[in-house]
């Protein structure tokens, strides 16, 4: 998946953090990058729309107090050192000296206090998780800012990069309303490029930042984001090197073989392991069987998981094994011990507990009849709800697939209820707090809010376990917590946990460097370079 | 003079039209179930109903419906079409940047379908069973038949993948910084394969219509009263029959003009062209509910205006609809 080559420069890009000089022998200054980013973002205000087709573009622009390494931990970034006392309730962090933004206002950390405080706090959607605990933002002076908790808060740090939390300029916010601001489509940052044009429909132009706080870099002059609607022209754009990288399996899967055996292209898979994205199918518990365990662990047998993998995603993802990616196996957090419905008598074991159930096949060999709201994001989710049905249909549940647009479809599952089976995609994200928690704690039962508890599974033990993780500051007793979180929720099976997606970015071989860090294309291509 | 009248009276019908479609298309928007909040929060992954509610609030979206539409119509008929949160522009900018890229598709297209639509379709009738109208008919079929996603693929695989004479998509290329004449020849080549896509379905339309309304034509007395004269055939078809045989095809180009605005979607997606037809598509998907409002009311006005003049070409070509 990965070449090699890119897997050598990723190691040397990071080792190197502190002398970009010594990269420059090979890397070459100067070019134009041309990105894919699909679909066009409708604004670039990052700080309130989490949005994926906006961080590709805003993170060439913003920067956050930290970044990450490829073993998941924070590196300096704005901020050059931290402290966190030991309570874990103050952080201090000290800034880089020089920082400028593309306005030539000083980066200071009234900036940071305006943007966290003032901004990101009030407007971005994951805000009151990551900054719930937060209180207060104290600056002695302009390149210290004391961070004062009211409880540990260990996810928190996990959810500062450019991509979660970008520095805005306070001078440019200051007494306005921030969620009519005019840098939503003409962002204002510290970042290696500056904002030049976007023009709607076609493309975002970025130019290089010359007064780049890490000297020499970025090696790119420019960089343009451009928007293709069809997914075969995509294609097409990368086989003739109009476009030298695109990110987010922006091609369809059908096409990857073919590209990939073009000679001048090249694919990695890495840069996703923050997003850590997993397939499930929701279940509304409210909705006769599936208040039944033995319902849903029945559906969790009946489904072929390495199937999917193999002929729907073609495999670019692994078998799902609980709520939680295998992606944070790197923290201790994720475990596999957990009831497995991968066995090889899964079939017979489905029918069983089905027939227990009380739902013997009637006539036509079928229990009982419900139906799927097909996923609206791609039509690999149609395929798979087609596969669904044959497999459902083999331990006797009728499946009818539902199609409506994203609109349609988010009211229905989310703000409605009227469902019986979804089968969403969510991001783990790069802490359970924030991107696990939401679908099975009994607080995150919200009508109208999208991608959170909606098959109301309700469980005290569940509750405090996770209530717990989440201010747990030993890394050890963290991950303990979250295994048997894990256990618990797959012997419930409240949702059933299809598959691991793997994205794969596809990318011309004359580019270099840019997939340097687990946050792949949201983060900034600093040290992309091109052969020229 | 009592044309300008017909004309001006025409105008003043078109003002409860214009209000007609105004109140229909934010009855039929607003049946459709979901809204921006809800989009723009599901975008996010992860949003609290403290941020859709607010969003809601900014969208102005907690008001009622009546509300709603009185705000929506005091504002339209002071010719502002409002304000497209989703963008965070003004409706009104986001269509006029998209009005220079459709218009040249589409009156590139147009005027390709058009001018080898008619053409073939006067030669066509005019050999009516003989080989070439055979050979012009089956064309014809093949190019209505023929999916214009597919044509575009298969155009951007031959011209730019194996050929690579011209680029796969875009408007023109982006960082060049072309000015003058090289940035008319780069647009151009951009211009070309989706205009030939588009042209290509509507050229077998003009073909079969204007075959059919030449052989009509053909079959009139005043054509036998021509040759009777001596007049020979070429003068007979160029001067008797086209003028005759292009009302149908006048009265075609009026009804395509609706298309002519709204774009094909097809073409743009697949050409990426910057249109409205993909602006309209993604404001559908959005919910951005001002923003389709406004390419709707923008369409409709385009599409009065064609048919007022179409109207009017109408009576140039034959005295006699005027009355």
């Amino acid at each position: 998946m990965l070449s090699r080559r890119s897997l050598l420069g990723s190691t040397a890009a990071l080792t190197l953090t502190l002398t970009p000089q010594a990269k420059a022998q090979t890397a070459q200054r100067g070019g134009t990058m041309v990105l894919i980013v699909e679909p066009e973002p409708a604004n670039l205000a990052a700080y309130m729309s989490v949005a994926g087709n906006i961080p590709p573009i805003t993170t060439q622009i913003y920067e956050g107090l930290v970044g990450y390494n490829w073993d998941l931990k924070p590196i300096p970034h704005l901020a050059k050192s931290w402290d966190i006392a030991p309570d874990g309730r103050t952080i201090t962090f000290h800034l880089q000296d020089n920082v400028s933004f593309h306005n030539g206002a000083k980066f200071t950390s009234a900036d940071v206090e305006y943007s966290i405080m003032h901004v990101l706090k009030k407007l971005h959607p994951r805000a009151p998780i990551v900054f719930k605990q937060l209180t207060a933002i104290e600056t002695p002076d302009p390149l210290t800012a004391i961070f004062h908790l009211d409880n540990p808060a260990p996810y928190m740090m996990m959810a500062l990069s450019g991509y979660d939390a970008p520095m805005l300029c306070k001078a440019l916010f200051e007494n306005t309303d921030p969620a009519s601001n005019p840098t939503a489509n003409k962002p204002v940052g510290t970042g290696p490029f500056k904002f030049g044009t976007w023009d709607r429909g076609q493309y975002v132009r970025l130019d290089r930042n010359p007064s780049y706080w890490q000297p020499g870099l970025p090696y790119l002059d420019r960089l343009i984001a451009r928007f293709i609607p069809d997914a075969s022209t995509r294609s097409a754009a990368l086989e003739t090197g109009e476009v030298h990288y695109a990110a987010y399996s922006a091609v369809n899967y059908a096409d990857v073989a073919r590209l990939r055996a073009n000679p001048i292209l090249d694919t990695t898979s890495k840069g996703y392991e923050l997003f850590a994205g997993l397939s499930e199918l929701e279940l509304n518990s409210h909705r006769p069987p599936f208040d039944k365990k033995a319902v849903r662990q029945a559906i969790a047998y009946a489904v072929d998981r390495q199937f999917i993998v193999d002929n729907i995603q073609y495999g670019f993802g692994k078998p799902a094994t609980g709520p939680i990616c295998s992606s944070f196996a790197a923290s201790g957090i994720y475990t596999a011990d957990v009831r497995r419905f991968d066995v090889p008598d899964r079939i017979a074991i489905a029918n069983k507990l089905l027939d227990d159930a009380g739902l013997p096949r009637g006539e036509n060999g079928m229990r009982f009849a419900t139906t799927i709201e097909v996923n609206p994001f791609g039509q690999q989710w149609q395929r798979q709800a087609e596969y669904l049905k044959q497999a459902f249909a083999a331990v006797g549940i009728d499946l009818s697939l539902r199609n409506e647009d994203v609109g349609a479809w988010l009211r229905r599952v989310y703000t409605d209820y009227d469902y019986a089976i979804s089968e969403p995609f969510v991001s783990n994200a790069s802490d359970p707090v924030i991107g696990v928690q939401r679908q099975y704690t009994t607080d995150q039962i919200r009508k109208g809010v999208v991608f959170v508890n909606n098959s109301f599974y309700s469980n005290p033990e569940i509750d405090a376990l996770f209530a717990a993780g989440a201010v747990e500051l030993d890394p050890p007793k963290r991950a303990e917590i979250y295994q048997k979180i894990q256990k618990i929720l797959v012997e419930d099976s409240p949702l059933i946990w299809l598959t691991e997606i793997q994205y794969v970015t596809i990318f011309n071989k004359k580019l270099h460097d840019a997939t340097t860090g687990p946050l792949g294309t949201y983060s900034a291509f600093d040290r992309a370079w091109i052969e020229h | 003079m009592r044309r300008l009248r017909h004309a001006v009276r025409r105008l003043l019908l078109a003002v409860p039209v214009l209000i007609g479609v105004i109140i229909l298309n934010f009855g039929l928007l607003h049946l459709a179930p979901g809204d921006a909040a809800s989009v723009m929060a599901g975008e996010g992954g992860a949003a609290t109903p403290e941020y859709t509610d607010m969003l809601r609030h900014k969208f102005g979206l907690d008001q009622s419906l009546p509300i709603q539409f009185w705000h929506y119509i005091t504002t339209t008929l002071q010719f502002d079409l409002g304000y497209s949160f989703r963008n965070d522009e003004s409706v009104l900018s986001l269509i006029l940047e998209r009005l220079g890229p459709t218009l040249l598709l589409m009156g590139t297209a147009f005027l390709l379908a058009a001018g080898i639509g008619t053409l073939l379709g006067l030669l066509a009738g005019a050999r009516r069973n003989s080989v070439g109208d055979g050979v012009i008919s089956a064309l014809a079929l093949l190019a209505s038949a023929t999916p214009t996603f597919w044509l575009g693929l298969m155009l951007i695989i031959v011209f730019s993948i194996h050929l690579g004479w011209l680029p796969t998509s875009g408007y023109e290329t982006i960082g060049a910084f072309n000015e003058g004449a090289a940035y008319v020849f780069d647009v151009g080549r951009h211009l070309l394969l989706p205009a030939v896509s588009l042209a290509c379905f509507y050229v077998a339309l003009y073909v079969r219509v204007m075959r059919a309304a030449v052989i009509e034509q053909t079959r009139q007395d005043y054509v036998i009263t021509a040759r009777a004269k001596g007049q020979t055939e070429r003068g007979i078809l160029f001067g008797h029959v086209f003028r005759n045989a292009a009302l149908p095809i006048v009265t075609m180009a009026g009804v395509q003009a609706g298309n002519l605005i709204g774009g094909s979607v097809i073409v743009e997606a697949v050409f990426g062209w910057p249109g409205i037809g993909t602006l309209a598509f993604s404001a559908l998907q959005g919910r951005d509910l001002n923003l389709l409002l406004g390419i709707f009311l923008v369409s409709a006005v385009v599409v009065m205006i064609v048919n007022l003049l179409v109207d009017l070409v109408y009576s140039v070509l034959d005295p006699r609809i005027e009355s």
